[in-house]
């Protein structure tokens, strides 16, 4: 991501022109033109070389979707072809997908970047695929009704097949698609009523799964040229320092060995093969300048953080009067809570596999950020954009930290030091020491209750490491849930302010994103405002929500609360719930626990949401359990944590990941819904930790305000039976 | 030069005796199906079947791998038709798809030493780390694999 989201600028900038063309070999292809203007604007980093084309239909029947999110396993390379097809009328079995190029035009309309991040795909997909979808079907129709000499109105389009009913003819679509090709594609096709929808809200076998089961799925990792080369590499443990000096002559006489090329901050080793470039690697000695962070440690950023929390900040967000209410108060709470750094840790390490010519350059990587990847080789490479072109992969996960091209940047520099294409590689080490970590936080909360013993304000201060210089982000961008204004609890006076202190550790955008930290912290102290007016935590959250913008997020609270029988909840069982607006979906999470001394026993966990229209339930589904399981693993565990500068954790036996055997029952019911989808990738990791962290408090007294729970003494275990 | 014998062939390899059966498999033989994830043995992801006993290719010394039948994900069917595979597909179980050779593997392993296997004894067994969470699916998809060969 290159620039900061504002949230108003939000909103869906159609494409003004959707544009047919004949496709190579006959058939239709149909894709956006965009006014002139407009596209220059946008078009900073992009191509324009390659066709724009989202869909494309063949004279022997194939259809091919360009989808403009990726695939890193939240099912976007079904989803958006499932929008596609609901309009086209196509046979789902004659469906290919392809990653689109780096180009602007596959730009997602609500953000203005070709990135899969923050849950945007379908949101910002759902109006225009469908649009896409239309047009085709409505140019299908009219070529067949030309050629057949009938009203298009008599026609009807279904799994590929136009019928005309009174005369009982039918014909393929692919028979039809060169001379549907011929005409001007319409702007504005009439689109289903989402009652008549016959793929949106199945669940068809996702696209990418086949090849997920064989071995044949090719991930960036699996990228192999003619001629190619392998890159090992290996940067300063401190982090932000710099190389000052290097000796390579051990590895020199390595086998395989090719060359050492030095970066700014590390060194890469060149090899025939990746493990002779790894062995060649750890003999090379290396000296660092260790720069800024050199002395710097978990504990001292602690304190920076929660010393910034006295200072003034910026006020995101104001209602009321939150400070007089305060200062006018009989009675007020007041807590803190914090949260540690965290690493992504896919399971693909990240690798760049790069190819450099007179033309210019080709990369190869599993990328949620197409032209992201393609600026970073031109700035390597200093050539125009328009001469690197991005093959997109599928991701062995992506998670927000392969929005990221650092790894890009190094394939292509060793690339260019031997002439020969280079796969580089990292190492699980350099993966967990060198993220854009998920950055540290702090917010304290105040709360006001009158007379009545009402809650009359609500005062919170985010300190967070954001590095605003970075991206523009800063403290606006992690408030982002609580200074929301779908933020649902009503609260007459309500102040947000937010505080940045630039560490710089360098920090990302780590699966939910702010909603990784600030619904543990706020729904975690919402919980305390409840046993402070010794309420029942459900109860009165619902208390909190009886307005119009609360009723989304009430109904989900009802239905998790429900399922999870809030009130009648088993014997020496605690119950702990948490409820919020992420993403564009209304979320809520139960965790059913029981405590053994210091161990947690959780039993079960159950979620509900309201994402809109639900485009596929079984991947909703699995999405909701698989980022809960993210968001659990970080809770229990999770923490990134410096000492000089340098990360102290490197692999999967000091970063702790759950397992198997540590997954809880996990129950998630997706409410029917007819509002504009929702995200459904990030939401699901939000919950778990305000809800688990109000279970521990239910059953013990003890109140976590900061994770992982692991450091307050707590085990844990999965209690399936 | 050492002999391999890989998914039913026998393949010459020229590396260094000390080279991870991992990197051999992917980059000497194009077998990329197995997967890189931490180089320790911590994760799984380089799951194979070694004399039908699931071993962690990235700490297995190739030299350690002579006169023993090594299975990797390609080697379990030329049409997906492995009940495994078969399985995880029908109960639609990756969804990044990267750990998920390994889990099949591991998986294949444990049913063939437990046909009909607990919860305690796949816990037990599988220990590979997926971080996109699907672990209830994989437990669903061996309890089915179970049940399937049950009934044969």
């Amino acid at each position: 991501m290159s620039g900061p989201i504002e949230p108003s600028a939000w909103g869906i900038n159609r494409r003004e022109f959707i544009h047919s063309m004949a496709a190579a070999g006959g058939g239709l292809l149909l894709g956006f033109a965009w006014p002139a203007g407009r596209l220059e604007a946008e078009q900073s980093v992009a191509t324009t070389r390659l066709p724009s084309a989202f869909l494309q239909i063949g004279i022997d029947d194939r259809i091919t979707i360009i989808s403009p999110a990726v695939e890193m396993g939240q099912g976007g390379h079904t989803a958006m072809p499932m929008i596609l097809m609901e309009e086209l009328g196509g046979d789902w079995n004659r469906v290919t997908v392809q990653d689109a190029p780096a180009s602007a035009v596959y730009n997602n309309p609500v953000f203005h970047q070709q990135s899969t991040v923050g849950s945007f795909s379908v949101r910002g997909w759902y109006a225009e695929l469908r649009r896409v979808g239309a047009a085709a079907r409505e140019m299908l129709l009219q070529a067949a009704a030309a050629d057949w000499g009938v009203p298009a109105g008599e026609l009807t389009a279904e799994g590929s097949v136009i019928s005309h009913g009174p005369t009982g003819r039918s014909r393929s679509f692919g028979s039809v698609a060169s001379m549907a090709a011929r005409l001007a594609a319409p702007q504005q096709p009439a689109l289903k009523s989402s009652s008549d929808f016959q793929v949106i809200g199945t669940s068809p076998r996702r696209v990418d799964l086949p090849e997920k089961i064989d071995g044949s799925a090719r991930f960036g990792i699996d990228m192999t040229l003619p001629n190619m080369l392998y890159a090992a590499v290996k940067t300063c443990p401190t982090l932000g320092g710099t190389l000052k000096s290097f000796d390579d002559s051990a590895a020199k006489q390595a086998p395989g060995y090719h060359a050492t090329v030095a970066l700014p901050d590390g060194i890469i080793v060149i090899a025939d093969s990746y493990w002779r470039a790894h062995q060649a690697l750890a003999q090379v000695k290396t000296e660092y300048d260790l720069g800024k962070l050199a002395g710097m440690d978990s504990s001292r950023i602690a304190q920076i953080l929660r010393t910034a929390l006295s200072d003034p900040g910026i006020v995101i967000r104001s209602e009321g009067d939150a400070p007089a209410a305060l200062a006018a108060a009989p009675e007020t709470l007041e807590a803190v809570y914090e949260v540690p750094y965290l690493a992504h840790a896919c399971m693909e390490p990240m690798n760049c596999t790069a190819r450099i010519d007179a033309a210019g350059c080709e990369v190869w990587c599993g990328t949620q950020a197409p032209q992201g990847a393609q600026q970073t080789a031109a700035n390597v490479l200093k050539i125009p954009t328009d001469q690197v072109r991005v093959h997109t992969t599928y991701l062995g996960g992506g998670f927000g930290r392969r929005g990221e091209s650092d790894f890009v940047a190094q394939a292509v520099i060793a690339a260019k030091a031997v002439d020969r294409p280079v796969k580089l590689i990292w190492s699980r080490e350099e993966d967990i020491q060198h993220d854009y970590y998920r950055p540290v936080a702090a917010i304290r909360f105040r709360a006001a209750f009158d007379e009545e013993r009402k809650l009359s304000a609500l005062d919170c201060v985010v300190a967070t490491s954001s590095a605003p210089t970075r991206i523009g982000a800063g403290p606006a961008f992690y408030t982002g849930s609580i200074a929301d204004s779908n933020y649902a609890y009503a609260v007459p006076n309500f102040r947000v302010t937010g505080l940045d202190k630039d560490i710089g550790v360098r920090f990302g955008f780590w699966r939910s994103v702010n909603e990784s930290h600030n619904p543990f912290m706020l729904e975690g102290f919402i919980d305390e405002i409840a046993h402070h007016l010794h309420q029942d935590p459900y109860e009165y959250r619902r208390t909190l929500l009886q307005h119009e913008r609360g009723k989304r997020q009430l109904a989900v609270l009802d239905l998790a609360a429900e399922k999870a029988r809030w009130h009648d909840r088993s014997a020496g069982h605690a119950l702990g719930i948490a409820a919020f607006e992420a993403f564009g979906s209304y979320i809520a999470t139960v965790a059913d626990i029981s405590m053994r001394g210091q161990e947690i026993r959780l039993h079960r966990v159950v979620t509900t949401i309201d994402c809109g229209v639900a485009i596929h339930p079984d991947n909703i589904q699995a999405q909701l359990e698989g980022g809960m399981v993210y968001g659990l693993t970080a809770a229990l565990r999770g923490e990134i944590t410096l000492a000089n500068g340098a990360v102290e954790q490197s692999n999967f036996t000091d970063y702790h990941m759950l397992t198997m055997g540590e997954m809880p029952r996990v129950e998630c019911f997706v409410l029917p819904s007819t509002a504009a989808p929702g995200g459904i990738g990030e939401p699901g990791t939000a919950p778990i930790a305000p809800a688990l962290a109000n279970a521990i408090y239910a059953a013990t007294g003890n109140r976590p305000r900061s994770l992982p729970l692991s450091k307050q003494g707590l085990t844990y275990s999965a209690q399936r039976a | 030069m050492l002999q391999l014998e890989v998914n039913g062939k026998t393949y010459p390899v020229d590396v260094e005796p000390d080279t991870p059966l991992l990197w051999v498999l992917r980059d000497k033989l194009d077998l990329t199906g197995t997967k890189f994830g931490c180089g320790i043995g911590a994760c799984g992801a380089c799951t194979v079947l070694m004399d039908g006993q699931a071993a962690r290719s990235c700490i297995v010394p190739v030299s350690a791998v002579t006169g023993k039948a090594v299975t990797t994900i390609e080697g379990l069917s030329n049409d997906r038709s492995h009940p495994v595979q078969q399985v995880w597909l029908a109960e639609s179980v990756p969804q990044c798809g990267y750990c998920q050779s390994g889990m099949m593997l591991a998986a294949i392993a444990l049913l063939k030493h437990k046909p009909q296997p607990t919860d305690a004894d796949i816990d037990a067994a599988m220990t590979n780390i997926c971080r996109c969470g699907t672990y209830n699916r994989i437990r669903r998809a061996i309890h089915a694999v179970a049940r399937r060969s049950n009934r044969v």
